[in-house]
């Protein structure tokens, strides 16, 4: 029949449409080449020549993708594609330590000897003091030395402090006002983080790039923050210094933590490899300013020596056992001070 | 299963619709089909042919620039790796002149001396002492003594290093002027990247399609055709270069798929708006061109019910014209013909009640006469009696020419067969009439209770010695009623059921003339429910009625 033959032409005419835009559009997937995925919570600007030299030297595309310390953690613990969460101190990540692949680089052997009894489910990469930054421009004659000068009724709602649930360098600032303050007895810290709450006037960033950017770009006069961070701020012109706490200064090793369900161990390796090698070490000591964790690698000059710091030592097993409740008082007071 | 025959109207309406909607249907459908056909040839394929043309181009300046590498340092080889800065810089005006910009040519000593620069100044990631073995020099020293391009910090290098034997002699580097590639790609309506292998992006015309970390997008990069990406479509094609560098073309086709949706959307609304109106103006115009055949129908449908005087008048077209004509020319003869079917129907009739009623003389004459041979040997005077009493019976029945008489003249003629009956039986036969004196001026059929008699008589006297015949007439409801009961020796029932059946034949198929004679004759002459009706009981009696219309004579 003719109305038949008219439908049965339209079909045709459709399918050939669909058929053709399947073919002509057909969108497939490029071969993956040699890939690792990695989650980090380092600066951007700190990533990336390392990356791009990793690629470089060993042909392994490296998909980037940069989150906070707790959600990296929450990415590399349950997500079956991530290979790698670079970056995260210890005292952050201590609690998940059981949750990663088991490796020792070779290039262990020439670590500090501060940083060779870690387990073997981190790589030391390395060393992250808690620092203050200021703003020269904004802070004036307020001199600034340690923690005891945040204090400065001068400073209420200047100073930069990210919430330690979410941002692992203020949980360790917090940790070093603890240690610090209460003159190594973290419970008597508590006093002083009271007071500080109060100066922060309830403003609470949410993460640490905040606090250093918002330093450098002058939304505060005062910032806790990292030292490499503060370096980077100053590599970049900004009229920013760093202050090493004269209280003491709590400084953990940052790792490379490779997932326990890892796809890509191999590749994994070789990033911790690389990122631990000499060459890598010291492009990051001279240029990125953060302290290396090997013995034969040079510190930038932008930073203090380790020797002329007042280095704190804190009980981690303590910290780590105790970040949750710390976090939670933390917060605690904060809403008192918000409701009060 | 059988099919619905639809209305003529429905027909037309369906044609109209079949050849206005569908076609422009069609034609709609094709175009739009057509169109999206060769507007997705056309993207993919100019995309495609400009993502060639600029990768042709970019390989082609890579050539050049590694070309001129090589020359250097093959120049730098020939003076025993003094640097001649007048002959490089022959070489690079040589083969630069054409891009405006003659880039940064940079000869290097083992440890990281610049030994010449074409720009009076040399990057950090070259001279700087934690660069030994990293970036650029991490190339030079991989890959010793080969020509590679590097991205690294934003910068495209091409480096050498010129070996002798295993030891670096001098290396050279060549930081690629941005804009001399940029210009492949500025001159692009689509977004074009230009990314080294593992997706770092080194020029784009677009800040969007990568990340915070000046990496292309991930969906860019692992896929080619058609790629969703936060919920927009884009078309994406690529080329890999064999210097490690891969370019991309990536068309936003959102707009284009908007388009296409809106006029989609357009069309159907003017598909609708078309197929509405049609719908509706092909009902109306199809009543309207319907109508004659409407009114054909119409006329048809009253003559089937009877109504011959229907007329058509139609003006509209010829062809409706000469039906309409040719139904009322044959209406015309319709009607003529039906009125002489009836004429003739009429004289039939007329005939056969004239048949029907002279049957009656032969027997009757025939009995009399019997009678009457009897008598005059007995009763002279009675035997003249019955001769007088015949001849005006059959001058009744021959000389009364009307159809229908009077009850009164009727029973008037009655009396002679009475008489008759009177002197044949005598006094074994006795009779009564009672007819009510208001219908005796009513018309009624000539000779109709005459039978009635002739009937009582034939059958009553069975062994019977004496017979008594009642006749009553009267009206009931308009109509007349004469019941004619004798209290003789009943009919059988066999013979009643084959009266009565008889009866109901239209030919008389029986020896039972009178009975049937007088009900035929009724029903001839009066349409309706009128006729004879005969009810009997052995050894009690008979009765039969008649019913017919009450007729007053004028």
């Amino acid at each position: 029949m003719k109305k038949w033959g008219i439908a049965a032409l339209f079909v045709i005419l459709l399918a050939a449409l669909v058929i053709y835009i399947d073919w002509r559009g057909r969108s497939y997937e490029i071969e993956e080449e040699d890939k690792l995925v990695v989650v980090s919570p380092h600066p951007i600007e700190f990533v990336i020549p390392l990356i791009q030299e990793f690629e470089n030297e060993t042909g392994i595309s490296v998909d980037l993708r940069s989150c906070g310390t707790s959600a990296a953690i929450d990415s590399i613990v349950n997500d079956d594609d991530v290979d790698i969460m670079w970056g995260g101190s210890l005292l952050s990540v201590g609690p998940y330590l059981d949750d990663f692949y088991s490796y020792v680089t070779p290039n262990k052997n020439e670590y500090m000897d501060a940083f060779k009894n870690e387990g073997s489910t981190v790589t030391c990469f390395s060393n992250v003091p808690s620092v203050l930054m200021v703003n020269n421009d904004l802070i004036g004659d307020t001199q600034i030395t340690g923690y005891a000068d945040l204090l400065n009724p001068a400073l209420k709602g200047k100073i930069a402090f990210g919430d330690p649930g979410s941002s692992s360098s203020s949980f360790e600032h917090l940790v070093n006002m603890l240690y610090a303050m209460g003159e190594g007895e973290p419970d008597a810290g508590w006093d002083y983080v009271r007071k500080f709450i109060s100066q922060l006037d309830g403003k609470l960033l949410d993460s640490s790039s905040l606090v250093y950017q918002g330093v450098a770009n002058g939304k505060y006069a005062v910032g806790l923050t990292f030292e490499e961070a503060a370096v980077t701020m100053l590599k970049s012109d900004k009229h920013v210094s760093i202050v090493y706490m004269k209280e003491g200064v709590v400084s953990t090793p940052d790792g490379i933590y490779i997932g326990k369900d890892s796809k890509r161990i191999e590749n994994a390796i070789k990033f911790a490899d690389f990122m631990t090698s000499k060459d890598a070490q010291q492009y990051m000591a001279s240029d990125l300013g953060r302290r290396s964790v090997r013995n034969d690698v040079e510190n930038s000059s932008l930073v203090v020596p380790g020797y002329k710091i007042n280095n704190l030592p804190v009980d981690r097993k303590k910290v780590i056992s105790e970040k949750d409740k710390w976090i939670k008082e933390f917060d605690r007071i904060l809403k008192e001070g918000e409701n009060g | 299963m059988a099919k619905e025959v639809r209305s003529f109207q429905e027909n037309i309406r369906r044609t109209f619709i079949r050849f206005s909607i569908v076609p422009v249907a069609a034609i709609v459908m094709a175009a739009l089909v057509l169109f999206i056909f060769s507007w997705l040839t056309f993207m993919a394929s100019s995309n495609e042919q400009e993502n060639k043309a600029a990768s042709e181009e970019i390989t082609q300046k890579l050539d050049v620039y590694c070309n001129m590498v090589d020359k250097t340092a093959d120049a730098l080889k020939k003076e025993e790796y003094s640097v001649p800065a007048n002959d490089l810089f022959k070489i690079l005006y040589e083969d630069t002149n054409e891009y405006g910009d003659i880039g940064n040519l940079i000869v290097l000593s083992p440890s990281k001396e610049a030994l010449f620069t074409s720009k009076d100044h040399v990057p950090v990631f070259l001279t700087g002492s934690e660069y030994s073995n990293w970036g650029i020099w991490n190339v030079i020293n991989k890959y010793k003594g080969q020509t590679k391009v590097t991205l690294y910090s934003g910068n495209l290098c091409v480096s050498k290093g010129v070996y002798e034997g295993d030891k670096l002699q001098i290396a050279i580097v060549y930081i690629i002027p941005k804009e001399v590639m940029s210009e492949a790609i500025s001159s692009q309506n689509r977004y074009v990247l230009i990314t080294d292998k593992h997706g770092w992006v080194y020029a784009s015309n677009t800040r969007g399609l990568q990340d915070e970390f000046g990496q292309i997008d991930a969906t860019i990069s692992s896929e080619v055709g058609f790629i969703k990406r936060d919920g927009n479509l884009f078309y994406s094609y690529r080329t890999v270069l064999d210097k490690g560098l891969i370019v991309y073309t990536v068309n936003d086709v959102n707009r284009s798929v908007h388009m296409i949706w809106l006029i989609v959307v357009i069309i159907a609304l003017i598909f609708f708006a078309i197929a509405l109106i049609s719908v509706k103006s092909t009902a109306i115009s199809s009543v309207k061109y319907t109508r004659d055949i409407k009114k054909i129908e119409d006329a048809f449908e009253e003559v089937q019910k009877g109504k011959l005087d229907v007329k058509l008048d139609i003006n509209s077209s010829k062809e409706f014209q000469i039906i309409g004509d040719d139904f009322n020319a044959m209406l015309e003869g319709l009607k003529e013909q039906i009125g002489r079917n009836k004429e003739l129907a009429e004289n039939v009739a007329f005939s056969q009640v004239k048949q029907l009623e002279s049957q009656f003389n032969p027997h009757f004459i025939f009995n009399t006469l019997d009678n009457i041979r009897f008598m005059a040997r007995i009763d002279a005077v009675a035997a003249d009696k019955m001769i007088v009493s015949l001849s005006g019976l059959l001058r009744y029945s021959i000389k009364e020419v009307r159809e229908e008489v009077t009850v009164k003249e009727d029973l008037d003629h009655l009396q002679y067969y009475l008489n008759i009956l009177q002197i044949r039986f005598n006094k074994r036969f006795a009779y009564n009439i009672e007819v009510q004196d208001d219908i005796m001026d009513c018309l009624i059929p000539k000779l109709l209770i005459q039978p009635l008699l002739e009937n009582a008589v034939k059958y009553g006297f069975n062994g019977q010695e004496k017979l008594t015949v009642s006749i009553r007439g009267y009206q009931m409801q308009e109509k007349l009623i004469f019941i004619c009961e004798d209290d003789g020796a009943g009919i059988d029932e066999e013979l009643l059921e084959e009266i009565r059946t008889n009866l109901k034949e239209d030919r008389n198929t029986s020896s039972h003339y009178g009975l049937y004679n007088i009900h035929r004759r009724i029903s001839l002459m009066y349409n309706g429910d009128f006729g004879l009706d005969i009810s009997s009981k052995k050894d009690e009696g008979t009765l039969v009625r008649i019913t017919i219309p009450k007729k007053m004579s004028e």
